[in-house]
């Protein structure tokens, strides 16, 4: 639970709990690798054949799984998963701190509309932003592919309910198939038109089109530091052309009505 | 302990003669379907681009504003029938293409086989240079232009107006705005009265009328201002999941069932070509679709407007003809039919196509239902009713 209402203070103190368990983390790396290092260079250096060994044994130190054969079986090996599978967990926002998601993005909402001075940068507020909209999006696909889930759930239990295990002993498969497809799309389009289906699929259009947004500011601010002219400079170029042939063609069709009432 | 099977007779069933029976015939299906698939996969595998040519009927452009073009198509018939020349309009969220997919499924063909002297507004292809086009400019400018250019062409006579979905709601606005320029107006598969009668949709009908009411305008706008442009793959995704399990089974369980059969395979790819080429949609058009039209139903409720003038569909005074599909799934029945409240009764006729959206146009049923009915209700409302337009 929040400690206050204050999502600012929040915000403050998971940067700070992150940037002391950082600070930790480099300098018991620092001290464990020079107590490693220490024994495994000094064998090393003994003996002529040693290195290859101490190396190894220094690297499993470290990595326990290590295996230098595991690159030859291929990315499927088991130490490839692992890795990958941590990494998965590492890119997703809601493993990234102790807040429960909603919680978190009470903060990150609260951090976002919180004060800004002039002349500062406000760095935490853009990064706030792109976390709650990473987050909004994560929830409304989750939702979105529930509602759909059920779905599904409900087609099978349909089919049940019309088709018995024996009726597909019959052998028949296309029957068995139509009649699959038939029940799928019966309940796909009763859901299309639920109400659950229609905020679920707003919410992630919204959460979608939110990060797109996003994308855009930040190619924006990359343009704007290479000196590339920017979509929304081009936007306003193209706005005053249109605007200016609008008028031009207004202009043209006046004074050919002027012309034609006068020649009558 | 397995309960006795026991036949319709109540006489007990050897369950290994019926599972072996049933293993058969499950086998035997599978290898049939297989076998089918893999003739409609060596099909596709033969088959080159040029084999899907659509919109093949010889045509050249007459007049060009921007990047709308009007073509001209050739005459087919050695009699030319004693009509106004046909302008067609289609809608920004496909290409006109459509209506000329081959040479046996084509609305343009079938008219020119009849006579008919056939024009086609061809809108180009949209970027977000074009994103701040409203609909004054493609109803006032650039369609107004495009039927100043026929009635021109035409001796300065009002023409007919054949508008197509989006396009027939440009078309039935223009025709309210400017009815000295027409002979005679045609729509199909138009949305008049963007909400429709709810209370008779089908299921499957007006799926989309309910997903655009439920989102709030400030999602459209989002959306508009992000983009710039009403994105072609996000309708064409929307359009999609309108028929879910059909849009999931085409490149599989379709495909096996042609089972490499040449015209069917032809025609399939040649749809799938035309559905591919989905532009975007210019983006503050897009909004004044969406938000005006489909949200606020400004049409049927008289508020719409075009540079500034209020579009009073009731203005309509030449013949109508509103064709409408029976189980169309992205117009619903009764948002085209609304039509009839407006113009008058003697002015009004329908024909109501027994199919879908797309099939008004493609199916093969469509050639002799839709494109006779124009032809005859062209000669029949049309004849000699030529007189001077004021242009």
């Amino acid at each position: 639970m929040a400690k206050t209402d204050n999502g600012f203070e929040h915000m403050m103190d998971i940067w700070q709990e992150g940037q002391d368990a950082f600070l930790k983390a480099q300098k018991e790396v620092a001290e464990s690798f020079q107590k490693t290092i220490t024994p495994f260079f000094d064998q090393a250096t003994s003996s002529e054949n040693a290195p290859y060994q101490a190396w190894q044994e220094f690297i499993k130190t470290w990595a326990p799984d290590w295996d230098p054969s595991a690159i030859m079986d291929g990315p499927s090996s088991a130490i490839f998963t692992q890795g990958r599978e941590a990494f998965m967990t590492m890119l997703d926002p809601s493993n990234w701190t102790k807040y429960a998601p909603e919680q978190l993005r009470e903060i990150l909402q609260s951090v976002a509309q919180g004060p800004q001075f002039a002349d500062l940068a406000t760095p935490h507020i853009d990064a706030a932003n792109t976390w709650r909209e990473a987050l909004d999006y994560q929830k409304a696909a989750a939702d979105l592919s529930k509602v759909l889930q059920e779905s599904w759930t409900r087609t099978y239990l349909r089919f049940n309910k019309t088709h018995s295990l024996e009726d597909l002993q019959s052998g028949d498969v296309q029957e068995a198939l139509d009649v699959w497809l038939k029940s799928a799309n019966h309940e796909l389009l009763e859901t299309q038109r639920s109400a659950e289906f229609m905020d679920a699929q707003k919410r992630m259009l919204r959460a979608s089109v939110e990060i797109k947004a996003r994308q855009r500011d930040m190619a924006e601010a990359w343009s704007e530091a290479y000196q590339i002219p920017t979509r929304s400079e081009i936007d306003d170029l193209t706005k005053i052309v249109h605007e200016l042939r609008r008028e031009l063609r207004q202009v043209k069709r006046e004074l050919s009505s002027s012309k034609a009432k006068s020649k009558k | 302990m397995m309960p006795v099977r026991r036949n319709a007779s109540g006489e007990p069933v050897d369950a290994l003669e019926a599972a072996t029976q049933a293993w058969t015939l499950a086998w035997g299906q599978m290898i049939e379907t297989g076998a089918k698939a893999i003739k409609s996969n060596s099909f596709l595998i033969d088959t080159k681009q040029a084999d899907v040519e659509i919109a093949a009927t010889p045509s050249e452009t007459v007049f060009q504003i921007d990047k709308v073009r009007v073509l001209h198509y050739r005459p087919l018939a050695k009699k030319k029938a004693d009509t106004p020349p046909v302008l067609i309009c289609y809608g920004l969220f496909g290409r006109q293409t459509m209506i000329d997919l081959q040479e046996d499924r084509s609305l343009v063909r079938n008219l020119l086989n009849d006579g008919i002297d056939v024009y086609v507004v061809d809108w180009g292809n949209p970027t977000r240079a074009d994103q701040y086009l409203t609909f004054d400019d493609y109803i006032d400018l650039y369609l107004g232009s495009c039927v100043e250019h026929v009635v021109e062409s035409n001796g300065g006579k009002p023409i007919t107006l054949f508008g197509i979905c989006e396009g027939g709601t440009f078309a039935a606005a223009l025709a309210a705005l400017r009815p000295d320029l027409f002979a005679g107006l045609a729509l199909a598969i138009t949305p008049i009265d963007f909400h429709g009668e709810q209370d008779e949709f089908w299921r499957g009908e007006g799926f989309l009328n309910s997903w655009i009411g439920n989102l709030d305008g400030d999602d459209v706008d989002l959306l508009i201002d992000t983009y710039g442009m009403l994105p072609g793959a996000m309708t064409g995704a929307v359009f999609s999941s309108l028929t879910p399990i059909a849009s999931m089974t085409k490149y599989n369980i379709g495909l096996a069932a042609m089972d490499g059969n040449e015209p069917a395979m032809l025609n399939f790819l040649r749809m799938e070509k035309w559905i591919a080429d989905r532009p975007d949609h210019p983006g503050e058009a897009a909004r004044q679709w969406l938000n005006e039209l489909y949200r606020e139903n400004r049409l049927a409720n008289g508020t719409f407007e075009v540079l500034g003038e209020t579009v009073d569909l009731s203005n309509i005074n030449c013949p109508v003809l509103n064709i409408y599909a029976e189980q169309d799934h992205i117009i619903p029945v009764s948002c085209s039919k609304a039509l009839g409240k407006f113009v008058k009764a003697e002015l009004y006729e329908e024909i109501g196509f027994p199919g879908g959206h797309v099939g008004v146009f493609v199916s093969r049923k469509a050639q002799g239902v839709v494109a006779g009915g124009i032809t005859e209700w062209l000669k029949r409302t049309q004849k000699k009713k030529q007189k001077k337009s004021k242009t």
